[in-house]
């Protein structure tokens, strides 16, 4: 009994370790900026660190208003979406014959594409090339610019090759053509590597501050992150308007986060195991001959 | 080589080629060409102001590097060789213990995970403004906690001696869940033959770590350790939001985006700096992964 008394008190207490640590530190500073944007700006500056009293709401409509967010949600969910799906499609276009080795030099155009990864980052001839070709402070130009940067395709080859050649084979003696095919039966076929990656590059997109940063001068073209990083440098000293915008920026992620936290945390712990692979053997895509 | 069953006889030697046409020359104009003219532009002068001429100037920023600016290039490789080591070190340790924290299945444990994991899914905008917040001087919470510690006040992202470290740990707090999963997924994968065996031998909790967990580790830390170090070395976006490079958190990415994107804005000297970032990271990268895989090869 005392042995079943001292295990449940270990667990409890593990449990309750645990519980503060990812409470207190991970969750806690997103409540507290959260409280603070119910109190109004007179309370904050009473009682920063207390509860609101009065709970007010309007923080939120005031913030919606002067910072102008919901043109720039639209904007994000644009920049999100279209180049995450455009760089999906493309991916799988360009893993398919590289992954089946369809080329004379497949193999090294593939470690071509890894090893452009490293190079040094673009950002300025980026910028220069952007204001030279219209790209820059453009919606349009933009979504090009993120659409066609296209990496992330490395897991689909290694994805593509468990699909068997044989269905290639059958379904092209079957008169099925090659868009078709990539539409109607690899696509299907890589459903979770293309949720997994499809979920990060839409965080990915949602989040990115520094080209909307660089590329992105209009105010009317801005993304919310973007937004809210002006807004909080205009109303810096207003905490409570300020934590409102930040809610209200944070809230769709969240959202996204709450519905597919499972699917990214797995995704993680799968892309972890295939990339400790991939660091580890370094081994060059096969090749059938 | 392989042949390609669709199409017909004359479509063939084309079909495989058409089909990575759009994203190879997506990739090549927005990412191998500006990727590899950064070194071009890093040998010439140009303001970057629309009318104004670019200069070709040879090694003229690398030589200002070393003179005229040198105060400020070797004070930002210094904070980025501080910024890397202290993430990394600091992420590494952290995530393993959350690890070795939640590595089974408990009750409870799925939300504990999913929670460190999410400040990952924030914008760096969001983190920005959340712990400046928190580390407002006058109105945020960690004021009255530090003047409660340590009696005196801190200026915390104002402050010469603290402003570095404080972006260090807002950048772990934000990234550890990542290096946490990892060690999970690691964890998992050890046989708990290995541990029977440990504690029918004796061995303690210390003595399990050290000679069969840690071993066992070794693939993920490598991954853990290369790709925190190397994500780390050109990361600024977080500083610009919290410092804006100020109180000593200028890295060479952050020096770089002032240079290029600032009141003076000059595009080949932070195209040098650029470059100067990826050789540390080549530099940092190379040496990591000959340490940690020839640990590895040890076992």
């Amino acid at each position: 009994m005392s042995l079943r008394l001292r295990e449940m008190t270990r667990t409890g207490g593990l449990q309750l370790v645990c519980l503060v640590i990812s409470v207190g530190f991970f969750a806690l500073p997103l409540i507290y900026l959260a409280l603070q944007a119910f109190k109004t700006n007179n309370e904050f500056l009473n009682d920063p660190t207390g509860l609101p009293h009065s709970w007010t709401m309007s923080n939120f409509s005031d913030a919606w208003t002067e910072g102008d967010f919901s043109s720039e949600m639209v904007n994000s969910l644009l920049y999100a979406i279209v180049p995450d799906v455009i760089t999906l499609i493309l991916g799988v276009f360009l893993a398919f014959p590289i992954s089946r080795g369809w080329f004379k030099h497949s193999n090294a155009l593939y470690g071509f594409f890894v090893f452009s990864g490293f190079l040094p980052a673009g950002l300025i001839p980026l910028f220069i090339e952007a204001q030279k070709i219209g790209t820059y402070n453009s919606r349009i130009g933009y979504l090009i610019m993120t659409s066609l940067t296209g990496a992330g395709f490395f897991f689909f080859v290694g994805y593509i090759k468990t699909i068997p050649r044989e269905m290639d084979e059958a379904a092209a003696l079957d008169g099925c053509g090659y868009i078709r095919y990539i539409f109607t039966m690899i696509i299907p076929q890589m459903k979770p590597a293309l949720a997994t990656f499809g979920i990060f590059g839409f965080v990915a997109g949602w989040n990115n501050l520094i080209l909307p940063l660089v590329m992105l001068n209009d105010q009317s073209l801005w993304p919310v992150t973007r937004g809210l990083f002006s807004f909080f440098g205009q109303y810096s000293s207003q905490w409570p308007l300020v934590s409102a915008a930040t809610i209200i920026v944070a809230l769709p992620i969240l959202a996204v986060f709450a519905i597919l936290q499972r699917n990214l945390v797995e995704g993680v712990a799968g892309g972890a195991a295939a990339g400790s692979r991939g660091v580890n053997t370094a081994q060059p895509v096969e090749n059938n001959e | 080589m392989s042949t390609i069953p669709f199409g017909t006889k004359r479509t063939r030697r084309w079909l495989p080629w058409a089909s990575i046409a759009v994203p190879t020359i997506g990739w090549l104009v927005f990412g191998l060409f500006p990727s590899v003219s950064t070194v071009f532009f890093s040998f010439t002068e140009y303001s970057g102001f629309p009318g104004t001429p670019l200069h070709f100037c040879g090694l003229c920023n690398y030589h200002n590097a070393f003179n005229s600016s040198w105060t400020d290039f070797s004070t930002s490789v210094t904070v980025t060789l501080k910024y890397v080591a202290g993430v990394t070190i600091l992420q590494i340790t952290i995530g393993l213990g959350l690890a070795l924290l939640l590595r089974h299945r408990r009750r409870g444990f799925g939300f504990y995970r999913a929670l460190i994991f999410m400040p990952q899914v924030f914008s760096v905008t969001i983190v920005g403004v959340l712990f400046s917040l928190v580390f407002d001087p006058q109105n945020g919470p960690a004021e009255p906690m530090y003047h409660g510690l340590f009696g005196s006040t801190s200026a915390f992202l104002g402050d010469q001696t603290w402003a570095l470290w404080l972006v260090i740990m807002i950048n772990v707090w934000m990234f550890a869940g990542y290096t946490m999963l990892v060690y999970i997924a690691a964890l998992r994968r050890i046989p708990p033959e290995l541990y029977e065996a440990a504690s029918l031998d004796g061995a303690g909790r210390f003595r399990t770590f050290r000679h069969i967990t840690w071993p066992l580790l070794a693939n993920a830390t490598t991954v853990n350790v290369f790709l925190t170090a190397m994500g780390c070395v050109g990361e600024f976006a977080l500083i610009r939001v919290l410092t804006d490079g100020h109180y000593g958190t200028k890295t060479l990415g952050m020096y770089m985006f002032d240079t290029a994107f600032g009141v003076n804005p000059s595009l080949g000297y932070g195209s040098m700096l650029a470059v100067a970032q990826f050789l540390i990271t080549l530099v940092i990268g190379s040496v990591l992964l000959f340490f940690l895989r020839r640990r590895e090869v040890t076992l």
